[in-house]
């Protein structure tokens, strides 16, 4: 038994113009698409490719904002890779990146399981969880600086109870940038619960019922239910905070300002600092242009986990 | 026909948009115009004038002397700090716009002068003749690059060190011989050091203000040994006394006080007890309540500067330039002479709890109204900075900040840091 679909008239324009086959809109509809694109294009165009090409100019010239500029060539890639201030600053990046980002997701995920249960208070408990995304970040920094304050601070105040000696968190070399991972993960938990959240809530009741019908344990339904149908909800959370994490910024230049020394340097921090501060417009765009390409590769990283664990 | 009609109303929409981004906005020259035919409008950053209502009053009366030679002329200003700075005119820079008169400070005249972005002053008569006789002769160097003036001094912004007299009798050192030379000034902070059972400070023996970064107090330390940063922009501290000083910086953090203390507040820790001993400001509130930290407090306050080898007071400044982009120069400079009227600088000095940049800075009322500004005012002939700085300074100030920490915290060698310094500098 077959079934044959038979093929829908084709459209006529307002003129009497007929769409000749598959794929072949008539002008009206062609006008209409290109006018609907229109305001998404300009954007794109004057907000993305305009500034994505003059950073790629600008990265190959010694622009600093004088009456004279010259092209360098690859100069400033170089220079770059010889710049300690920027090597320190790209590993803490993607020290930091490393970190937060599995680290936030798998809390996110947690939490994002536990609001999804029938319990008292859920809408209290997801708006709790969803106030520090909305909190600015000047804010958010502001009250973390007081928390880690050495002297009077709310951090050395509860370890104290349990007889720990203060710690200088944002000013000690050594847990100066693990602070800072700590503020990140908690501000950044909001967005990703509420994704999950929604993602869970899709989730296959008559898969999960089938899997309790067949004696799965609570591990076994989240590990072959739930998890899987997750994946396309992990990737998209993977790559916003991949792109996220990168480009953390404010909490740092509130934080710590990059210091002590350079031990809390962010690649955007030294991208402003180069860009703005030391007016080395040139310099800093190849900066740019090389965070650009790690923020690809890291996506591009993710994205084959994502197809590995897809076949799995 | 539709479709040319659409492409003719895009293109002019976007000729509007471009034309009115771009060049559309920016003024003709009124250069060569008579003062009181000049029209358009001037622009001006300044960190000088806080943005409050206060602020605003007082910079409203520059704009109405301002107004008495160029009536037709608008100011726009745009209150600043110095952490924003750069940006305002990295920005306005990069979008053809500049600003026509920048208030910048020690430091930041080389870097633009040398990049042509401020304009030579000596086209409307500054000397160094004419800072002299009017002005502040220590900022001289602050405001000249390669020969020629490029700033005039608005407000001098001067740093002293302080001591608390109850701690010193308490730790049985004599409050009216203050330790003035680095060595001595080491020896007694860390007989005002105060430590619990476990050994942590609970009392900084000295100050060192330098929770961002060791800068200024590194330049501020050497000086007093006789030896100023820079020398005709050549690095003058890769050298024994640089390294001496360096040593001796790292020698007194965590030894006499923790390395990133600072106050909720954001003011020197002697004022509030934190520290028996350390830098200031120039100037301190005596009063009870709000922000004056109270009478009593004050009085168990002495001033004295370092000394070991030169008497310094560190001085930096609000300088005042001209765009040399700038399309309404000779407005510029009316602006220029309109904010340096001594009441103007007197009030700008109390706004910003600086002293005026004009030759009797110590008979100012500011420096009357309280005995820190009393005190540094009276040494303005001792003042000391960065001195002659090279142009590529704006990104040495962020390079010292970062590697003399390194230095310091142990994680460079102190000698190496300064070579590298030095040879970045160059």
């Amino acid at each position: 038994m077959s079934t044959t679909l038979e093929r829908p008239a084709l459209a006529t324009s307002r003129k009497g113009e007929v769409a000749k086959d598959k794929g072949t809109l008539t002008r009206s509809q062609v006008r209409t698409g290109w006018t609907l694109l229109a305001p998404a294009l300009l954007h794109s165009g004057i907000f993305i490719v305009i500034p994505v090409i003059a950073v790629l100019a600008l990265s190959l010239t010694d622009y600093s904002f004088g009456d004279t500029w010259s092209w360098v060539g690859f100069g400033n890639y170089t220079e770059l890779f010889r710049d300690v201030d920027f090597l320190a600053s790209l590993w803490h990046t993607v020290l930091y990146a490393l970190v937060v980002i599995p680290i936030s997701m798998a809390i996110s995920l947690a939490v994002a399981i536990g609001l999804n249960q029938k319990i008292r208070g859920i809408g209290f408990f997801r708006t709790a969880f969803y106030i520090p995304t909305v909190t600015a970040t000047v804010a958010v920094a502001t009250i973390w600086l007081w928390i880690y304050n050495p002297g009077s601070g709310l951090a050395n105040g509860f370890l104290s109870l349990f007889g720990f000696a203060p710690n200088r968190w944002l000013a000690d070399p050594g847990t100066a940038l693990g602070s800072l991972m700590v503020v990140g993960i908690w501000q950044g938990l909001g967005t990703k619960i509420i994704i999950y959240l929604a993602a869970l809530q899709g989730v296959s009741r008559d898969l999960l019922e089938s899997a309790d019908i067949d004696g799965a344990s609570r591990w076994q339904k989240f590990r072959n239910v739930t998890l899987p149908a997750l994946g396309p909800v992990q990737f998209f959370v993977l790559i916003t905070s991949i792109v996220g994490t990168f480009q953390v910024f404010d909490l740092v230049y509130v934080m710590t300002r990059g210091g002590p020394g350079s031990e809390t340097r962010v690649l955007v921090l030294d991208i402003y600092q180069n860009a703005f501060q030391d007016l080395k417009l040139g310099y800093a765009s190849a900066e740019t242009v090389i965070m650009m390409i790690v923020i690809a590769v890291f996506i591009g990283v993710g994205r084959l986990l994502q197809r590995a664990d897809t076949n799995d | 026909m539709r479709r040319s009609v659409g492409l003719t109303v895009l293109a002019t929409a976007l000729a509007v948009v471009v034309s009115s981004c771009g060049s559309g906005v920016i003024d003709k020259s009124t250069d060569g115009v008579p003062p009181a035919e000049a029209t358009g409008t001037l622009r001006v950053l300044l960190p000088s004038f806080p943005p409050s209502n206060e602020g605003r009053q007082q910079f409203q009366k520059v704009i109405d002397d301002f107004h008495k030679a160029y009536p037709k002329m608008k100011v726009e200003p745009d209150f600043a700090t110095y952490n924003n700075l750069n940006e305002k005119m990295s920005t306005s820079i990069a979008a053809g716009y500049p600003y026509d008169v920048m208030v910048t400070g020690v430091g930041w005249i080389q870097p633009f002068a040398s990049k042509r972005i401020f304009a030579d002053l000596g086209d409307f008569g500054l000397t160094p003749d004419v800072i002299r006789e009017k002005s502040l002769a220590a900022l001289i160097p602050a405001v000249t690059y390669d020969g020629r003036m490029y700033g005039y001094p608005l407000l001098a912004d001067t740093r002293a060190v302080a001591l608390r007299k109850s701690a010193f009798i308490e730790a049985g050192l004599d409050p009216e011989k203050p330790p003035t030379s680095l060595a001595d000034i080491k020896i007694a902070a860390e007989k005002l050091t105060k430590r619990d059972s476990k050994g942590n400070i609970t009392r900084s023996g000295f100050d060192l203000a330098s929770s961002s970064g060791f800068r200024q107090s590194f330049t501020t330390f050497l000086a007093s040994t006789g030896t100023p940063l820079y020398v005709g922009g050549e690095p003058n501290f890769d050298n024994q006394a640089g390294l001496d000083t360096l040593l001796w910086i790292k020698s007194m953090i965590n030894n006499v006080q923790p390395y990133g203390q600072v106050n909720a507040a954001q003011q020197p820790l002697v004022y509030s007890g934190e520290a028996a001993m350390g830098i200031v400001g120039g100037a301190v509130d005596c009063s009870t309540g709000g922000k004056g930290i109270g009478q009593k407090n004050c009085d168990d306050l002495k001033f004295f500067r370092f000394n070991s080898g030169k008497e310094i007071e560190y001085m930096g400044g609000d300088l005042a330039s001209i765009g040399s982009r700038s399309r309404h120069k000779q407005a510029a400079w009316s602006f220029i002479q309109s904010l340096t009227k001594p009441d103007t600088l007197d009030a700008m000095a109390k706004l910003n709890r600086k002293l005026p940049a004009y030759k009797d800075a110590a008979n100012s009322p500011q420096a009357k109204s309280n005995p820190l500004s009393k005190f540094v005012a009276e040494g303005l002939d001792k003042a000391a900075n960065e001195n002659e700085v090279p142009p590529n300074w704006l990104e040495m100030r962020g390079n010292f900040d970062i590697q003399l920490t390194q230095a310091v915290l142990g994680q460079k060698d102190p000698a190496k840091v300064l070579h590298n310094l030095a040879g970045q500098s160059r």
